[in-house]
């Protein structure tokens, strides 16, 4: 590298460094970039057309329509998510996030826009009744998930019962090509693949805890968080969140929590 | 919740710490898959090298061993080398390998004994067989290369003392083109080493599985991924050494 180069390398360095130190006001001039990872029906899901569908895409885009802010959806894989929202990729994580005490140290919460339980789904033949049935046999998670999560603490977070996989397609997989003996997720998408598939059912715990899914933002991004939770409580006020609730999942929407 | 050790006023040491099992399980994984895939692959790359090499005099004989042997050690190595090695592996560990291990339907195994294969060694199988194929594509040509790369009057000579063709490529040309396949070899199981960590995407527990369950755990990115590069780079330093070593040892016959 010639000595000009390597200035014109600092300076360039220089460059970045100051603009991402920079305060980044939640300027309207670009759109908000939304994180969400699409293999997550029926939460967010590619279509035939690669455009990114589902309950959270449905539920920010109301949101962004009532706060009159712009968002742009980009999939992030599950796995980086985090990490991009700690990069500044993105400035916010609609994906079917549970909202836990360990992520709430680094990660603020909007209020929850979904209530989850944990759903087993195993071989319509299998015997097993609940979480600690499991024991001792292979159980397929995705990296990182509320169910990685209960099943590190029920068997060990470095049993090597426990599969880890990417995506809850691949979860799915692996159970009907008996990998595994039961997959754990999130109820939403788990009864949604179980119903593809003939020669599975779901198993519900009713020992495993309830969850809330809700928005994540930078930690330290109130103005961000206090302006997608007053969009989230105008679109339940005005029952826009009830309407989607009952298409994506036919059912009548829960009454959620406001904290 | 533990104590946290703080290294450097940043690393927590302590998460990796906590994981402290499944990295060092993951290790001797990743060595292990590596080992048996780089002797599986070098004998296997020998085969296919000398397939897609080999030629008759007789014309019927050469007519069969290009359509028996040349042709689809051709298609074989192309394949392999002319699609990504990730693709190969999801495409074994949830197409290929359920077609022959099923407990419904396999074509080789079913029943009982096809599920504990699976469930205890599936990922192990599809690493251990995708790298292997893979590895073999790659180490086939430079087996290729190092036999062509001597001269042809070493065979000539050979076969003019009475020696059959066998014995000539075995006793005559393999050990000249062996001293010249060190380096490309060895530059092959370094890359083996590495590619390895694709497999965790099948869930087999090796290191970089190890990174992706803390970093999915505790959404920290720095403290698992920098150790186990630490790890790799720590191997792959090993792995060139002993190369080198070898290189000393068996290239001596060139330096008179």
């Amino acid at each position: 590298m010639s000595t000009s180069s390597r200035l014109v390398a600092c300076v360039v360095a220089v460059a970045v460094v100051a603009a991402a130190g920079a305060p980044s006001a939640p300027a309207q001039s670009r759109p908000l970039v939304v994180g969400s990872s699409a293999t997550y029906p029926p939460f967010a899901y590619e279509n035939p057309q690669k455009q990114i569908v589902g309950f959270d895409v449905d539920i920010i885009k109301a949101i962004a329509a009532k706060t009159g802010v712009q968002v742009r959806i980009v999939n992030t894989p599950f796995v980086g998510i985090f990490a991009s929202l700690n990069n500044g990729d993105i400035d916010l994580i609609v994906s079917g996030v549970t909202i836990n005490e360990r992520r709430k140290q680094s990660y603020d919460f909007t209020a929850p826009y979904f209530e989850a339980r944990q759903l087993i789904a195993v071989p319509a033949g299998s015997a097993v009744t609940t979480l600690q049935g499991l024991n001792g046999k292979k159980v397929a998670v995705v990296t990182g998930s509320t169910a990685d999560d209960i099943a590190s603490r029920a068997f060990g977070k470095t049993s090597g019962n426990i599969r880890r996989f990417d995506t809850t397609p691949l979860i799915i997989s692996e159970l009907l090509s008996g990998g595994v003996d039961a997959a754990i997720g999130d109820n939403g998408v788990i009864a949604y693949r179980v119903q593809e598939h003939k020669g599975l059912k779901t198993v519900n715990d009713p020992a495993l805890a309830k969850d809330y899914f809700g928005i994540a933002v930078k930690k330290g991004n109130t103005a961000l968080r206090d302006t997608l939770n007053k969009g989230l409580a105008a679109i339940i006020a005005d029952g826009t969140y009830a309407k989607l609730y009952r298409t994506w999942f036919k059912a009548e929407p829960p009454v959620l929590p406001t904290q | 919740m533990d104590a946290e050790i703080l290294w450097f006023g940043w690393f927590r040491a302590d998460i990796i710490q906590e994981y402290g099992a499944l990295f060092w399980s993951g290790l001797r994984m990743t060595v292990g898959v590596t080992v048996v895939c780089i002797l599986q692959g070098t004998l296997l790359g020998l085969v296919i090298g000398l397939a897609r090499l080999a030629t008759a005099r007789n014309a019927v004989a050469n007519a069969a061993c290009r359509f028996l042997l040349r042709w689809p050690a051709t298609v074989y190595i192309s394949f392999f080398r002319g699609t990504p090695l990730f693709v190969q592996i999801l495409l074994m560990h949830f197409a290929v390998v359920p077609l022959f291990l099923n407990p419904a339907d396999g074509w080789l195994i079913s029943g009982d004994l096809a599920r504990d294969l699976r469930q205890d060694y599936g990922a192990l199988i599809t690493g251990i067989v995708s790298l292997t194929l893979n590895s073999a594509a790659y180490i086939s040509e430079i087996f290729r290369a190092g036999i062509q790369s001597i001269d042809r009057g070493q065979m000539e000579a050979a076969r003019s003392l009475g020696l059959s063709h066998a014995r000539a490529m075995y006793h005559v040309v393999l050990p000249q083109a062996f001293r010249r396949m060190l380096p490309p070899l060895g530059n092959n199981a370094i890359a083996l080493l590495k590619d390895s960590s694709l497999v965790s995407a099948v869930g087999l527990a090796e290191l970089a599985y190890a990174a992706r369950t803390v970093a999915g755990a505790y959404s920290r990115y720095w403290e698992p991924y920098l150790t186990i590069s630490v790890m790799y780079w720590l191997l792959t330093l090993g792995l060139a050494w002993g190369v080198r070593h070898l290189e000393a040892r068996y290239g001596r016959g060139d330096s008179r």
